[in-house]
């Protein structure tokens, strides 16, 4: 009996089997393309998704840890959507505690003790990601204790998660993107206040525009690390000049490219360079980007109220750091122009004296030296010599 | 100079050190100003990272600014010694005969002038070296002046002169670092022996050679007249009082110049507080049930429409 079931399947069984062999196949593909590496781990012998939905889709069930209480209901409609669900995880994979019903009991005292300890699942699939840096900010709040710190699940929901990795572009998708702000705000509410408002948030809240920034773009993802440090703000000039003297993104706007080319020429870019290189950890005084433009808030130039181009201002962030600064201060500042006839002709005419007076006066001496040699070595052999 | 009767004593003592305080001073200026300058350059970097940081940079070249002060504090007070007490010639001074000897110099080395010209104490290129000096020092000290104490400035300036004192302070510099190495060096390191700094001694050989008009003046003793100890009395007691009290402006100017204002506070207060809303519990709970997907799905139709 047995042997004739492995050489003659049923019929029904090839229509499962070699479609069934083909999606492997795909997934496999997929898997070694997507950075992601989220190999199904699902490997039949445990109970179906649809086996946990039959009574997990039922609306208001619940379960109870400690004093609170955990509902349990999973929407089917927005699982099927997730990534999660088109990878084919099964809800097994993640709660590997659970083979059968009646589950075994739940420990876990709180609601957020839960999670901490299913947290620990999404390693199997996803350590890279897991282990991107044990020093992170929010790794970081989690050993010291602060049970808020954010997990994976809270950032990603891992029965909605949608794909936010392109299959094919290997790039955070639009969408994604586009939903980064949202994660982040569940925390960072004021932050994200700031930032919708800012000229790099509302292009990417209102419009859409894939050229400005997103939260991750400045702050990393999983290896987020601490912004309050020296170490952050003396890359920050760094940080910005990564789009800011990239043409393409820039020309589109008409923002000139050459930002951190005057910073670096001013004397705050020339003392955080110097600086920067000899103790990149050491909190400097000199003003970086955000000094003047801000950080979450940004704004353009030449908005009348907080534009920067305004002297006015400009007073006002020169004054954060130069308490005594007055109306004429802010004008020390070359706003990130070259100097020109039009712009800064003063710094222009020295610059352009400089530039004649040097080969005119060098050039005079040198030659008047080489007079000199030329009478020495002429004279040479006649007796003539002096001392 | 009675003991080597063919020696002449062309720089005394107290000359000699102010001229190696200057070669200090002015070594040290330009090796920690030319980095801020060309701060690009690895070598600007390799200096930055010898004198640990870009702070003892400052505060070096800043120390060292100090002491050139100093150093043109003095040297005012001995010309001023030397005009008003001893009333000796004032060789330094620039003539039409120091362009006419220049021109005669250079007509010579290209043989067109049968011989060079017979030059005093101190010749065209000396003076052109002092005086270059002279401008050089004027112009950094008063553009130093305006980037040590820009709130100051800007008071009394417009702003713009903050970024053109930076620019005219490099210029001169690489003007007149290039000016020593060529034209300096040149003439007393490689044409004459610079051992006469070392010394202060010339012999009448070197005399002859470089200085015959002066060499004539002593021969003649018609240089350096000291005034007779009567008269030199007399006029030191209106001197001195009027030079300690020359010296405690100038002093007074000094302590103003670098301690007139604090530009900026050392440490900058934080950009933001932020506060943070805490998660109230694991959103796994709210998110089944709340719209935060249907909108990132929102989303993604706009964008969707957006790019087809």
């Amino acid at each position: 009996m047995r042997r004739r079931t492995q050489f003659h399947l049923p019929r029904s069984w090839k229509f499962i089997l070699f479609p069934g062999l083909g999606l492997f196949l795909l997934l496999a593909i997929a898997a070694l393309a997507t950075p992601v590496q989220a190999t199904p781990f699902y490997q039949g012998d445990g109970p179906s998704n649809d086996f946990c939905l039959a009574c997990h889709q039922q609306e208001g069930i619940d379960i109870t840890l400690g004093s609170e209480s955990l509902p349990v209901t999973i929407n089917p409609t927005l699982f099927g959507l997730s990534v999660h669900s088109q990878e084919s995880i099964a809800c097994v994979d993640c709660h590997t505690n659970i083979s059968d019903y009646p589950h075994p009991e739940v420990t876990a005292q709180s609601t957020r003790d839960f999670s901490v300890t299913l947290g620990e699942a999404c390693r199997d699939c996803h350590e890279e990601q897991y282990n991107a840096a044990p020093d992170s900010v929010h790794k970081r709040a989690l050993t010291e204790g602060k049970e808020n710190a954010p997990l994976c699940a809270d950032c990603h929901n891992p029965h909605t998660q949608g794909r936010l990795i392109g299959t094919e572009s290997g790039q955070l998708t639009i969408a994604a993107r586009l939903h980064v702000p949202q994660t982040c705000q569940q925390c960072h509410s004021e932050n994200y206040e700031k930032y919708k408002n800012s000229v790099h948030g509302k292009a990417l809240t209102e419009e859409g525009n894939l050229d400005v920034p997103t939260c991750t773009d400045c702050h990393g993802v999983h290896n987020i690390q601490d912004p309050t440090t020296a170490t952050f703000r003396n890359t920050t000039p760094a940080l910005c000049a990564d789009c800011h003297d990239n043409a393409e993104i820039m020309d589109k706007y008409g923002i000139s490219t050459n930002v951190l080319e005057t910073y670096v020429a001013d004397f705050h870019g020339t003392n955080v360079k110097l600086f920067g290189d000899q103790s990149p950890d050491e909190p400097t005084n000199k003003a970086v980007c955000t000094d003047c433009h801000g950080v979450h808030d940004i704004a353009k130039v030449d908005t009348p109220e907080t534009g920067i181009a305004l002297r006015e201002n400009l007073l006002i962030k020169c004054q954060r750091c130069h308490p005594d600064a007055t109306a004429n201060f802010p004008g020390a500042w070359m706003s990130h122009y070259v100097p020109s006839p039009q712009h800064y002709p003063i710094v222009y005419y020295v610059n352009l004296f400089y530039k004649i007076m040097i080969p005119a006066i060098i050039g005079g001496m040198i030659f008047f030296i080489l007079t000199d040699i030329y009478r020495r070595i002429t004279s040479r052999g006649k007796g003539v010599q002096h001392s | 100079m009675s003991a080597k009767p063919k020696a002449y004593e062309r720089f005394p003592l107290a000359r000699r050190i102010e001229h190696w305080i200057l070669v200090l001073s002015f070594v040290t200026l330009a090796g920690t100003g030319l980095p801020q300058k060309y701060s690009n350059s690895p070598v600007s970097v390799f200096i930055v990272r010898a004198l640990g940081g870009v702070e003892n940079l400052y505060d070096i070249h800043h120390f060292m600014s100090v002491i050139v002060m100093l150093v043109v504090i003095y040297h005012l007070l001995t010309i001023a010694y030397h005009v008003f007490v001893l009333r000796s010639k004032w060789s330094m001074m620039i003539s039409l005969q120091d362009v006419k000897d220049a021109l005669q110099v250079l007509l010579y080395n290209l043989r067109i002038a049968k011989s060079p010209p017979k030059m005093g104490r101190y010749t065209f290129d000396e003076k052109f070296e002092y005086w270059a000096f002279v401008w050089g020092y004027s112009i950094m000290g008063i553009t130093g002046f305006i980037m040590w104490n820009p709130i100051t400035a800007t008071r009394y300036l417009p702003g713009e002169f903050v970024p053109a004192a930076k620019a005219a302070h490099g210029g001169e510099a690489v003007l007149a670092v290039l000016a020593i190495l060529i034209w300096h060096m040149y003439h007393v390191g490689i044409k004459r022996s610079a051992k006469l700094m070392v010394t202060g001694m010339q012999t009448e050989e070197e005399m002859l050679d470089e200085h015959p008009l002066e060499l004539e003046a002593i021969k003649a003793g018609l240089a350096d007249r000291r005034p007779d100890p009567v008269t030199l009395r007399k006029r030191q007691r209106i001197f001195f009082p009027i030079a300690a009290l020359m010296t405690i402006v100038m002093l007074t100017g000094v302590y103003t110049y670098i301690t007139t204002e604090e530009t900026a506070l050392t440490t900058i207060p934080p950009i933001s507080t932020t506060v943070e809303s805490p998660l109230q519990t694991p959103n796994l709970r709210e998110s089944i049930s709340c719209d935060v997907i249907p909108t990132r799905k929102q989303n993604m139709i706009l964008l969707y429409q957006k790019a087809y």
